[in-house]
């Protein structure tokens, strides 16, 4: 066998090769300066992906639509006096989480947007809220908001879109109440062209009174009889309405409207529907791809949780926090989330979704234990080893000592 | 202001500030915490990592970026990173080994090819004989001076950056007289059949310059480690060692802050005075170490203006960004084995004409490479059983994206997306896009949303020769423009790649505490 003799290498010549050596610090040199010593204008990628990704969007409210007597549509512009001069495009179906001080209490809520994304591009959104029993924020929007009223929200979020690539062209939507919401924006794109989809809309209310956008919807069906098609599926007693379906949004209603095994389904309601529709559902036997779920921000009732330990609910605890440079103990209780917990103390922490699911909140628990809501549950695999924890889907156990991002 | 509110803002003083928790980022503050030094890591945005990140999706967790991480090493052959993250930061976190470096595939029906590319050098010089018969030799000759530059290099680190010019000449002969090369220069010098070349150069991709331009050194360097001391990947995606490291500063008594942003730092006579946020801190240091470039440092940050140095602005403006990266993450709702992806990593090229797919990153056309890998096939349970994550990655140079508007933005994304899922399925011959149950598409954008990158680049400044390792390390000391300034990260003196900017935060904290020590030493 032959030895491995030395490598002598030679590129443009032996002795031009070591010149070059000692060059290369020269023609850097000479690269420098040859420059412009300008500052650089401007950065286009950075400034679209802040038009498409605000943190904060600064709006005002310039109409209010009264929807049902207990709903009303809200529409936002960009507030004239701040430096929000756009309104960031998104996706029909995502939401914005509005950030709103309650009396020196900062909470955040996610809503849908109703209206379409070309309207962002005309200069406004709508979000349309019912109003709940007893709701702390909605209660407050009810006496305060009006016209001129200036609200900070975030940068459009969610993943409850329309995808080309992934879904069919064939949509089935299920709506409970107020998770209409996300239809009426996907509706409006269809019907501007944006999207080329057909849409079987199965719309749950508890009542005809209550049924949001009725006129609108019938003039899409009247108009693009091809591409949408709603049915009005009522769980009150007494039905006048033509057409609709008494009840509840079951298999059955489902199969006799929809070609289930080429569509893909979005769904956007109340707990209480995806726990009635995933029984449904799991007759037909789909495939994951084709159904989509919006998540519908906390929880309301706790013991409704799959493991909660129900003889801890109505125990109190401190956390102690730190944020920035302030350390502070707050008080707690088990059946509300760590999340509520800081708001009431106005520390304003930071949070966008409120489903656990897109991690703004994430935050470090140093001791202590909680309970994390696992239908909820969208930490990353690492964060669960490490003790990293989403405060928007957890709940106190125990004192806790916790650290948190300022929002 | 509420109250509450304003008792969260950081006034003290800090030994050192570090800018940006990107890999470099990470590592300097953890090295600085580690020497008990009183140090504040602020990012801008709400985790750790920069592009090492994660991100969960339905019941997928995607990897945010890393395909592999070189100068790891098994257990009983430690590389750098591993002796960095286990001995130097005492870390444990599992990283998992890769089969086999990449399958490579050719499109262009002239130079068709499909060849597994294997790791280590004996299977890598016999899977280059069968392929290209006679190649034999000048792959040797390849390798043998490959060595010879990753030991010139560990002679260059060791040194500190002052390297005797007698031993260079003595050992490192052919390291010196290649050096001021491109890739193609040397190689045709080493003789190397062309076809031969294409398939040694298809590393070049995670370079991101044609192997007309980029340096030799850099690239054999990278090529080696990557080939012959294989390469791993963290069992819970990058976030998995970068929240570790998170934790890490955590206890050795470092700050970490989130959702911090830096609006100025302030210097005064040339000497770093402080930094102030967006969250209303005013912090006072005498030491910064950047992970965010020095384009934004030098051309945002630095305050007042005309504290910034002309020289300074000379050389950002002389050097270029780097692609920036287009990645389609899949979660799809069959296994890998059913689906026929049975390999880790995937190189497909239009053509090997890399000057030719270089110009279509600068265009918003459909990028003419792809790196695909599927996290499945080395970590088997990263996803639920039946399923799998397959992310497909192209290039665009920041100037392709310059004039999107909102309107066409999500349209461009599906439309570039949908193009690279069919070349992935033609080259492949398997058929995904049926079983899409998540995707999630990044651009230039999302790495300015996340990162805050200069045009979204995402490797730095582009390494011909005279930006590459050896011209940056050279002149170092000369380029220090503001005292108690330290760069680390991928824009930093050593160059791009994960493993690069992991090793450049440990540097950056020596050479912050060196003059920490100095200050000492003098008070």
């Amino acid at each position: 066998m032959k030895e491995e003799k030395d490598l002598k290498i030679s590129v443009k010549g032996n002795i031009r090769d070591l010149l070059a050596f000692k060059n290369l610090t020269s023609q850097r040199r000479k690269n420098i300066e040859h420059a412009s010593e300008e500052f650089k204008k401007s950065d286009k990628v950075n400034e679209l992906a802040q038009i498409l990704h605000p943190t904060i969007q600064n709006l005002m409210i310039s109409e209010i639509i009264e929807e049902t007597k207990s709903a009303k549509t809200f529409k936002l512009i960009p507030d004239p006096d701040s430096n929000t001069e756009k309104l960031a495009y998104f996706r029909a179906g995502q939401f914005i989480s509005l950030r709103v001080n309650v009396g020196g209490v900062i909470i955040t809520r996610p809503y849908s947007i109703s209206s379409s994304p070309s309207d962002s591009l005309r200069g406004f959104y709508e979000i349309s809220i019912r109003k709940e029993d007893h709701g702390f924020l909605t209660e407050y929007i009810w006496n305060n908001w009006d016209i001129g009223t200036k609200i900070k929200s975030s940068g459009p979020n969610g993943y409850f879109y329309y995808d080309p690539i992934r879904d069919s062209k064939e949509l089935v939507g299920i709506a409970g109440g107020s998770g209409i919401t996300p239809f009426r924006s996907i509706m409006r794109e269809i019907m501007e062209g944006k999207l080329n989809v057909n849409l079987t809309l199965l719309y749950g209310s508890s009542e005809e009174n209550d049924i949001l956008f009725y006129e609108e919807f019938k003039e899409y069906e009247i108009r693009h009889p091809e591409k949408f098609k709603l049915i009005h599926v009522l769980s009150c007693e007494d039905v006048s309405l033509e057409g609709c379906e008494q009840g509840f949004i079951t298999a059955d209603i489902i199969e006799k409207y929809c070609d289930f095994n080429n569509s893909s389904v979005f769904i956007c309601g109340p707990q209480v529907m995806y726990d009635f529709i995933d029984k449904e559902l799991s007759k037909f036997n789909l495939p994951k791809n084709r159904i989509r779920k919006e998540v519908y921000g906390e929880v309301k009732d706790v013991l409704l949780l799959p493991n909660y330990p129900k003889n801890m609910a109505e125990k109190s605890f401190k956390i102690k926090i730190k944020m920035g440079n302030c350390t502070k103990e707050i008080p707690a209780i088990a059946n509300e989330t760590v999340l509520v917990a800081m708001e009431r103390a106005k520390l304003a922490p930071p949070s966008i979704c409120r489903s656990g699911q897109c991690g703004f909140c994430r935050s470090k628990l140093i001791s202590g234990e909680i309970f994390v809501n696992l239908k909820n549950d969208g930490r990353r695999a690492a964060d669960k080893l490490l003790n990293y924890f989403h405060p928007c889907s957890s709940y106190p156990l125990s004192n806790l000592e916790i650290e948190v991002p300022r929002s | 202001m509420i109250k509450e509110i304003k008792e969260q803002k950081v006034e003290d003083y800090y030994d050192a500030v570090v800018i940006g928790a990107g890999n470099g980022g990470l590592i300097a503050a953890a090295q600085l915490a580690i020497e008990g030094v009183k140090v504040v890591l602020c990012e801008q945005h709400n985790l750790p990592g920069g592009f090492a990140t994660s991100f969960v999706r339905g019941r997928f967790e995607f990897e945010g970026a890393l395909h592999e991480l070189c100068d790891y090493g098994p257990v009983s052959n430690k590389g750098a990173i591993r002796k960095l993250l286990e001995d130097d930061m005492g870390l444990d976190v599992a990283f998992i080994e890769i089969p086999e470096a990449f399958r490579l595939i050719i499109n262009d029906p002239n130079e068709k090819l499909d060849v597994i590319v294997p790791f280590g050098r004996e299977e890598f010089i016999s899977m280059m004989e069968r392929e290209v018969p006679g190649s034999e030799e000048s792959i040797k000759n390849y390798i043998l001076l490959s060595e010879e530059i990753i030991n010139a290099i560990s002679y260059i680190t060791e040194s500190e950056g002052n390297p005797e010019k007698d031993i260079l000449i003595a050992n490192y002969k052919n390291f010196l007289k290649t050096a001021p090369y491109t890739l193609d220069e040397v190689n045709n010098a080493l003789k190397i059949p062309k076809r031969a070349q294409n398939i040694l150069n298809a590393y070049w991709c995670y370079i991101g310059i044609p192997t007309s331009r980029i340096n030799f050194t850099f690239y054999a360097a990278m090529h080696y480690y990557f080939l012959i001391r294989k390469a791993y990947i963290p069992k819970y995606r990058s976030h998995g060692y970068t929240a570790a490291l998170e934790s890490l500063i955590r206890e050795k008594g470092g700050t970490v802050l989130f959702n911090t942003k830096i609006r100025k730092v302030n210097v005064r006579n040339n000497q770093i005075i402080g930094v102030e946020t967006n969250q209303g801190d005013k912090i006072k240091t005498h030491h910064v170490i950047s992970n965010a470039s020095p384009t934004l440092i030098y051309n945002n940050l630095l305050f007042p203006k005309t504290e910034v140095p002309q020289q300074a602005l000379k050389t950002m403006n002389a050097r270029r960004h780097a692609i920036s990266c287009f990645v389609v993450y899949l979660g799809l709702n069959k296994s890998a084995e059913e689906l026929g992806i049975n390999n880790y990593s995937y190189h497909i090229y239009d053509t090997t004409d890399t000057e030719e797919i270089y110009e279509s990153f600068k265009t918003l056309n459909p990028p003419k490479a792809q790196a695909t890998i599927c996290l499945n096939n080395v970590l088997q349970d990263c996803s639920p059983p039946g399923t799998c994550i397959l992310s497909i990655t192209a290039f665009f140079l920041p100037e392709a994206w310059e004039n999107v508007n909102s309107e066409d933005y999500f349209n461009l994304k599906n439309r570039i997306a949908r193009h690279l899922i069919n070349t992935f399925e033609f080259a492949t011959k398997t058929s995904i896009r049926e079983n899409i149950e998540e995707i999630e598409i990044a651009t230039p954008q999302t790495l300015a949303r996340y990162t805050g990158t200069f045009g979204g680049s995402a490797y730095g400044y582009e390494t011909d020769p005279w930006d590459s390792f050896m011209s940056r390390l050279m002149e170092m000391n000369n380029e220090k423009y503001i005292k108690g300034l330290e760069f680390c990260g991928g824009f930093s003196a050593n160059c791009q790649s994960y493993t690069n900017a992991l090793l450049s935060g440990q540097i950056a904290a020596f050479l912050t505490l060196q003059d920490l020590e100095k200050k000492g030493d003098s008070e």
